[in-house]
C-alpha cells in the first residue's frame, strides 16, 4: 500500500538505546480506518516503531508525519496534546491507574483535554458498556479480572474518539478467549469510529483481526501486504 | 490475609476455580479463609528459608541491590544518629571530668599560705570576633607550683601555653588584633586532658607577682575533688527529657519505614515463590530472612556512618561547642540494645506489613476494600500518655534520676506516639470525604483512598518531631522567661563599657585619652569616680565611717549619671541619694566638708586628711541611671571644680560609642583595655542576658533538631524515590496518553501536602496538648507561643515542600517513555 491519502507516514526512522539499534531505517504508513498489525521476534524494534509513531520517543533521524504535521519536529507539550486528543493507547500491563474506579480511568483522557467530569463520565460509561464492562464501573483496577481491565483499558483508549489508536500486545497478558474478545470489541469499535489502529503483536491469532501486517526485524519494517 | 495451606488436591481445584473465573472475565473472589495445617518447622527449614531471603536481597540484580541498599542507607542514618545520641552521655561525663580537674574554685583560696606549690591566680579571659577565650594568669610562688591539667610547666612571666585551637587562631595573620592583645611568647600547646573540647580556645599565661596584686587567693592544687552534683531546675530537667524524646522517636520511626522500602516489589517475588510452592509460612520467613539483610546492612551502614562522624567530629564546633572524638563512645548497654532491636524491629514490621495482603501463587491479592482504621486503640497511646502525665500535674517532675522522670519520659513518648498512631486514621477519615476536582486532586485522593499508609508513614516522623519541638517551644519559652533576667542595661546609649583600675589622676586621664583615640571609637565618655568620707563622723572604728562615691567627669557625662540642666567646667552636683543609700548618714549635701584621703587598707584616713567643701550654691540633682543601669549618688564634679589628682585609688569608667563602619571596632576597644591592664575589662551591653545553663540546653536541642530534621529530610527524599520508583511504568503509560508533567507535578504535591497538612494540624493540636500539661506539671502559666507555633510548622512544610521539589528531576526522568519498554 503506497503512502498516499496515508493518515500517519513514517519514513527512515532511525533510534538507538545505547550502543543498540532498535530501528535502523523503518518505514511505516497507516490509512484511516485501517487496522494494521506490527510483528515481529522479541527485540526486533516493534514497540519502538509505536512509540516512534505515536511520539512519545523522538527518533534519532527520519520523519514521522501525521495529517500532514511532522511529529518529530513538534515541541514535547504539542506532541502530549495530540495524543491526549486525537491518539488512544492500549498497553499490555500496567496502565490503568489503581486508585481511579473504572469509570474514572476511562474518563481521564478527556478529563485532561477538559471536559468537564460529569459529562467525562457519561460519556466514560458508555464506552465500558459498548465493551461489555459497565457492571465493574465503580470498581478499582485491582478489583476486576484481567479480561475486564484489557476492556476497560480499551474503553479509556476510544473514549476520546482517537483518529489513531496504538495497542501494543493488548491481549499479552489474557488467555486465548478473553483475548479474541478484546480484539473483536477493539476492532469493531475502531472501524465504527474509522479510527485507524496500529497493532502490536507477536501472535498470528491476534493479527488476523488486522487488514495488513507489517514485520519488523532487525530495526527495519517491511510490508508484508502482497505476502498475505 | 487468609491462612491458604499448601498445595494439596483440593487446593489445586481451588485454584483452577479460580483461573476459570478468571477467562470468565469474572472477579476473582477473595480467597477463602482457611485455617493452615500447622507444621513442625525445624531450625534447618528456618535457616534455609532465612537464607533464601537473604539471597533474594542481594541476588535480584540491580533492583534488588537497589532496594536494599535503599533499606541500608535509611537503616544506616537512623542507626548513627542513634549511636552518637547513646554516646552523649560519655561525651558530657568526659567533658565534666576534665573541667572539674582544671578547675580552681575548691581550691583557690585567701587560707593557702604561700610555699613552694602555690600560684597566684588572675583573670585574662577576653571575646574576640564573638569566641570566648578563657586565660589564666599564673605567677608561682615557689619552685614546683601545682600544675594545670595537659601542663607540663608553668609557663615563665612574658610566656604561655595554649590550646590547639587559639594556637591556631593566633598564628593566623588576619588575628593581628588577638596577637597583640594576647602578646605572650607561646611556649607549648595544653594537652587534650586539659580542655574541654578540641576547638577550646584556652590558654594559661605566666606572669609577674605585681600583675595578680590585688587579687590576694592562691590555690595549692587543681581539679574539684568531689564535684558537687546540682539538682537540675525542673524545666531544664523536662526541656532535655522532651527534647531527646522528640529527636529520637522520629529516628525511630524512620527506622521502621525504612526496612519496608520496595515492599510492593518484594511482595510480587514472594508470590512467584509460592507459584513454586512456598507456602505462606515459607513466604514470612523468607521476607523476614530479605528484611534481616536489609537491617544488618543498615547496621554495618550505621556504625560506619558513626565512626566517620566520629573522626571528624574532632575538627568541627558547632554552635562554639567541639567534641573530643575520643569522648565519643557510645553506651556498650544502649549499642548492644540497637543492635539487636534494630533487626528485630525490621523483621516485627516487615511481618506486621505482610498482614495485610495475601500473596496467593496468582499475585498479590491487596486488601482492595480495606477495613476503615479503627479510632480506639489508636486513641489509647495519648489516653494512657496523659493518664501518665496527669499525676505529676500536682507532684511536679521529681529531680533527675527520680521514677517520675521516667514517668514523663514514657507519658510524653505515649502522647507523641499517639500522633503518629492517629495520623493514619485522621489522613484516612479526612481524604475518603473528597469528591471531584481536578485531575492532579483526583489523582492524589484516589490514591491517599486507596492507600494511605505509605503517605502517613512518610510525614510521620516529621508530625513527632513538629509536635514535640511545639512543646519544648513552649516550655522554651516559660524557661526563657524564667532564665532571661532583663540587666537594666541602656544599649542604645552607649555600646561598651570599660573600666580601668587605676592609681593615680594622671593614669585615669590617660586611659580615659587612650580610649578616646583608639581606632573605631566614635565617642567616649569617662568617668572617674573615687570616694570620700564624712570627716565629722563620730564612728569610733575607721570601717564604720560613712563613704560615698565622688564622680568628676565633663558636662555631657554627667548628664548620663544625673538629672542636670545647666552645666559647665567648675560646676559641681550633689544627687539625692539612692534606694541603697542610709538616708541618716548620707553627708554629701551642699556646704558639706569631705574626706578625700584614704589609707593603704583603703579605710578613710583620719591622721592625713584631704579635705574639700562642697559649694554652698551646688544644687540637689535627681538620678539617672547610667547605660549600664547602674545609679552614682553621691558628687559629681567637672575637672575644673576638683582635680582627679586628688582621689584615692581612683577608677575609670568609660562608655562608648562604637563606629560600626569600622570592622573590629570592639576588637580595638578591648586592645586598649588589655594595654592599660590586665585587670581590666570591657563589656557590650545587652538588654538581657540568659543564664550558661539555659543556653546550653537551647544550644543542644538546636544541634539536635539540625540533626534530626535532616535525616527527616533525607528519608523522605528516600521513600519518595522508593514510591516514585514503584510506579515508573504508570507514570509512562499516562505520558504517553497525553497527560502533562504539571498535571503529574501537581498530583505528587497534593498528594504530599495533604497527608502534610493534616499531619501539621495534628502535630499541632497535640504539640500544645503536651505543651500545656508540661508547663502545668512545672506550674507555670500556659502560653501558646504562636509565632514559634508557626515557625515549626513552616518548617515542618517547608521540609516537605524542598523534599518535593528534590523529587521532581527524579519524577521528569521517570516519566520518559524508556519505562514502557517491556523486553
Amino acid at each position: 500500500m503506497t503512502p498516499a491519502g496515508s493518515l500517519l507516514i513514517a519514513e527512515g526512522l532511525h533510534k538507538s538505546y545505547g550502543p543498540t539499534p532498535a530501528l535502523d531505517g523503518a518505514d511505516f504508513s497507516i490509512h484511516p480506518g485501517e487496522v494494521v498489525a506490527v510483528m515481529g521476534p522479541s527485540g526486533s524494534g516493534k514497540s519502538t516503531l509505536l512509540h516512534c509513531l505515536a511520539g512519545i520517543v523522538t527518533p534519532d533521524s527520519g520523519t514521522v508525519n501525521y495529517s500532514g504535521r511532522q511529529l518529530s519536529a513538534m515541541p514535547d507539550s504539542r506532541r502530549s496534546a495530540l495524543r491526549r486528543g486525537e491518539f488512544g493507547f492500549v498497553f499490555q500491563f500496567g496502565q490503568l491507574v489503581p486508585e481511579l474506579s473504572c469509570v474514572e480511568n476511562v474518563a481521564l483522557p478527556l478529563r485532561l483535554n477538559g471536559v468537564r467530569r460529569k459529562e467525562a463520565e457519561s460519556r466514560a460509561l458508555a464506552w465500558l458498556e459498548r465493551l461489555e464492562v459497565g457492571d465493574v464501573r465503580a470498581k478499582r483496577p485491582g478489583e476486576v479480572s484481567g479480561g475486564q481491565g484489557q476492556r476497560v483499558a480499551v474503553a479509556r483508549a476510544l473514549v476520546s474518539n482517537p483518529r489513531v489508536l496504538f495497542a501494543d500486545e493488548p491481549t499479552g497478558a489474557l488467555d486465548s478467549l478473553n483475548g479474541e474478545r478484546v480484539m473483536e470489541l477493539l476492532t469493531e469499535a475502531a472501524r465504527e469510529t474509522s479510527a485507524a489502529v496500529v497493532l502490536v503483536t507477536h501472535e498470528a491469532r491476534v493479527a488476523a483481526y488486522s487488514d495488513r501486517e507489517v514485520v519488523v526485524r532487525d530495526g527495519k519494517a517491511r510490508d508484508m501486504a502482497g505476502v498475505r | 490475609m487468609s491462612g491458604t495451606g499448601n498445595v494439596t488436591p483440593l487446593r489445586g481445584t481451588e485454584e483452577r476455580a479460580r483461573e476459570h473465573a478468571h477467562a470468565a472475565g469474572q472477579a476473582p473472589q477473595t480467597p477463602p479463609a482457611r485455617p493452615e495445617p500447622r507444621q513442625r518447622v525445624g531450625p534447618a527449614r528456618w535457616a534455609a528459608d532465612l537464607a533464601t531471603g537473604a539471597r533474594f536481597a542481594v541476588s535480584g540484580g540491580r533492583e534488588s541491590w537497589t532496594r536494599t541498599l535503599l533499606t541500608a542507607v535509611g537503616v544506616g542514618l537512623g542507626v548513627a544518629l542513634l549511636l552518637i545520641a547513646a554516646a552523649v552521655p560519655h561525651i558530657v561525663s568526659a567533658r565534666d571530668d576534665r573541667t572539674s580537674a582544671r578547675s580552681y574554685t575548691n581550691s583557690y583560696s585567701s587560707d593557702v599560705k604561700p610555699g613552694p606549690d602555690t600560684v597566684r591566680l588572675g583573670f585574662g579571659s577576653t571575646t574576640y570576633r564573638g569566641s570566648d577565650i578563657t586565660g589564666l594568669l599564673l605567677a608561682p610562688d615557689g619552685d614546683r607550683p601545682a600544675l594545670p591539667p595537659g601542663v607540663d610547666r608553668i609557663p615563665a612571666t612574658g610566656e604561655m601555653v595554649v590550646s590547639p585551637a587559639l594556637k591556631k587562631l593566633l598564628a593566623d595573620g588576619d588575628n593581628k588584633l588577638l596577637r597583640e592583645r594576647l602578646d605572650y611568647k607561646i611556649v607549648d600547646t595544653i594537652g587534650d586532658e586539659g580542655l574541654a573540647g578540641p576547638a577550646e580556645l584556652f590558654y594559661y599565661a605566666g606572669v609577674g607577682p605585681d600583675a595578680v596584686e590585688d587579687v590576694s587567693s592562691r590555690l595549692d592544687h587543681w581539679g574539684v575533688n568531689s564535684p558537687t552534683q546540682e539538682e537540675l531546675d525542673p524545666v531544664l530537667l523536662l526541656l532535655i527529657v522532651v527534647g531527646c524524646v522528640v529527636l529520637l522517636l522520629p529516628v525511630a520511626i524512620f527506622i521502621a519505614t525504612a526496612v519496608r522500602f520496595g515492599g510492593e516489589r518484594r511482595d510480587r517475588r514472594l508470590a512467584a515463590l509460592r507459584l513454586v510452592g512456598a507456602d505462606s509460612r515459607m513466604t514470612r520467613r523468607i521476607a523476614a530472612g530479605e528484611a534481616l539483610v536489609g537491617s544488618l546492612l543498615g547496621l554495618a551502614v550505621g556504625t560506619g556512618i558513626f565512626l566517620l562522624i566520629r573522626h571528624f567530629i574532632g575538627g568541627v564546633a558547632v554552635f562554639g561547642t567541639s567534641i573530643f572524638s575520643s569522648d565519643v563512645q557510645p553506651s556498650a548497654a544502649i549499642t548492644t540494645l540497637i543492635m539487636v532491636a534494630v533487626p528485630t524491629c525490621a523483621v516485627v514490621v516487615t511481618q506486621i506489613a505482610l498482614r495485610s495482603i495475601a500473596i496467593e501463587p496468582l499475585g498479590v491479592v491487596r486488601n482492595t476494600a480495606p477495613k476503615p482504621r479503627r479510632l480506639w486503640w489508636r486513641l489509647l497511646f495519648p489516653v494512657l500518655g496523659l493518664a501518665l502525665l496527669l499525676p505529676r500535674l500536682s507532684s511536679g517532675t521529681g529531680n533527675s534520676g527520680d521514677a517520675s522522670v521516667y514517668q514523663i519520659a514514657a507519658g510524653a513518648v505515649l502522647m507523641l506516639v499517639g500522633i503518629t498512631a492517629l495520623l493514619p486514621w485522621l489522613v484516612e477519615a479526612v481524604v475518603n470525604r473528597f469528591g471531584g476536582g481536578p485531575v492532579p486532586w483526583q489523582l492524589a485522593t484516589r490514591r491517599l483512598q486507596l492507600s494511605s499508609g505509605a503517605a502517613s508513614r512518610a510525614v510521620s516522623g516529621i508530625t513527632v518531631a513538629v509536635a514535640g519541638a511545639i512543646a519544648i517551644t513552649m516550655l522554651f519559652a516559660a524557661a526563657e522567661s524564667d532564665n532571661t533576667t532583663s540587666t537594666g542595661q541602656d544599649p542604645t546609649r552607649a555600646d561598651v563599657v570599660a573600666y580601668i583600675p587605676v592609681d593615680t589622676g594622671a593614669q585615669a586621664r590617660d586611659a580615659i585619652a587612650q580610649y578616646t583615640g583608639t581606632k573605631g571609637v566614635r565617642d567616649a565618655l569617662g568617668v572617674t569616680e573615687g570616694m570620700v568620707s564624712d570627716p565629722n563622723s563620730k564612728a569610733k572604728a575607721p570601717g564604720d565611717i560613712p563613704v560615698q562615691s565622688v564622680m568628676v567627669g565633663d558636662c555631657r557625662t554627667l548628664k548620663e549619671l544625673a538629672r542636670i540642666g545647666d552645666c559647665r567646667d567648675g560646676d559641681v552636683f550633689v544627687t539625692k541619694p539612692a534606694e541603697f543609700d542610709d538616708k541618716d548618714t548620707y553627708f554629701t549635701q551642699p556646704g558639706a566638708t569631705v574626706n578625700l584621703s584614704f589609707d593603704k587598707d583603703y579605710n578613710p584616713s583620719r591622721s592625713k586628711p584631704l579635705l574639700w567643701t562642697i559649694p554652698k550654691s551646688t544644687p540637689i540633682v535627681d538620678l539617672k541611671k547610667d547605660p549600664q543601669g547602674n545609679e552614682h549618688s553621691g558628687i559629681l564634679a567637672t575637672p575644673g571644680a576638683l582635680d582627679i589628682a586628688d582621689l584615692d585609688k581612683p577608677s575609670v569608667q568609660m562608655m562608648l560609642r562604637l563606629d560600626p563602619k569600622v570592622p573590629d571596632a570592639i576588637e580595638y576597644a578591648r586592645n586598649t583595655a588589655a594595654r592599660l591592664s590586665s585587670q581590666s575589662d570591657i563589656y557590650e551591653l545587652r538588654g538581657t542576658k540568659q543564664s550558661d545553663e539555659f543556653q546550653t540546653i537551647k544550644r543542644g536541642l538546636f544541634i539536635g533538631a539540625s540533626a534530626t530534621l535532616l535525616l527527616i529530610g533525607a528519608s523522605m527524599i528516600v521513600s519518595m524515590l522508593e514510591q516514585l520508583r514503584e510506579r515508573k511504568k504508570l507514570l509512562s503509560v499516562l505520558v504517553a496518553f497525553g497527560t502533562r508533567r504539571a498535571t503529574l507535578g501537581w498530583s505528587v504535591l497534593w498528594q504530599t501536602a495533604i497527608p502534610v497538612v493534616l499531619g501539621l494540624a495534628l502535630s499541632v493540636a497535640g504539640g500544645i496538648a503536651l505543651g500545656a500539661i508540661l508547663l502545668k506539671m512545672v506550674d507555670m502559666p500556659i502560653a501558646v507561643d504562636w509565632a514559634s507555633v508557626t515557625t515549626m510548622t513552616g518548617i515542618g512544610a517547608g521540609v516537605i515542600l524542598l523534599v518535593t521539589l528534590v523529587s521532581m528531576g527524579p519524577l521528569w526522568r521517570m516519566m520518559r517513555p524508556e519505562g514502557l519498554r517491556t523486553e
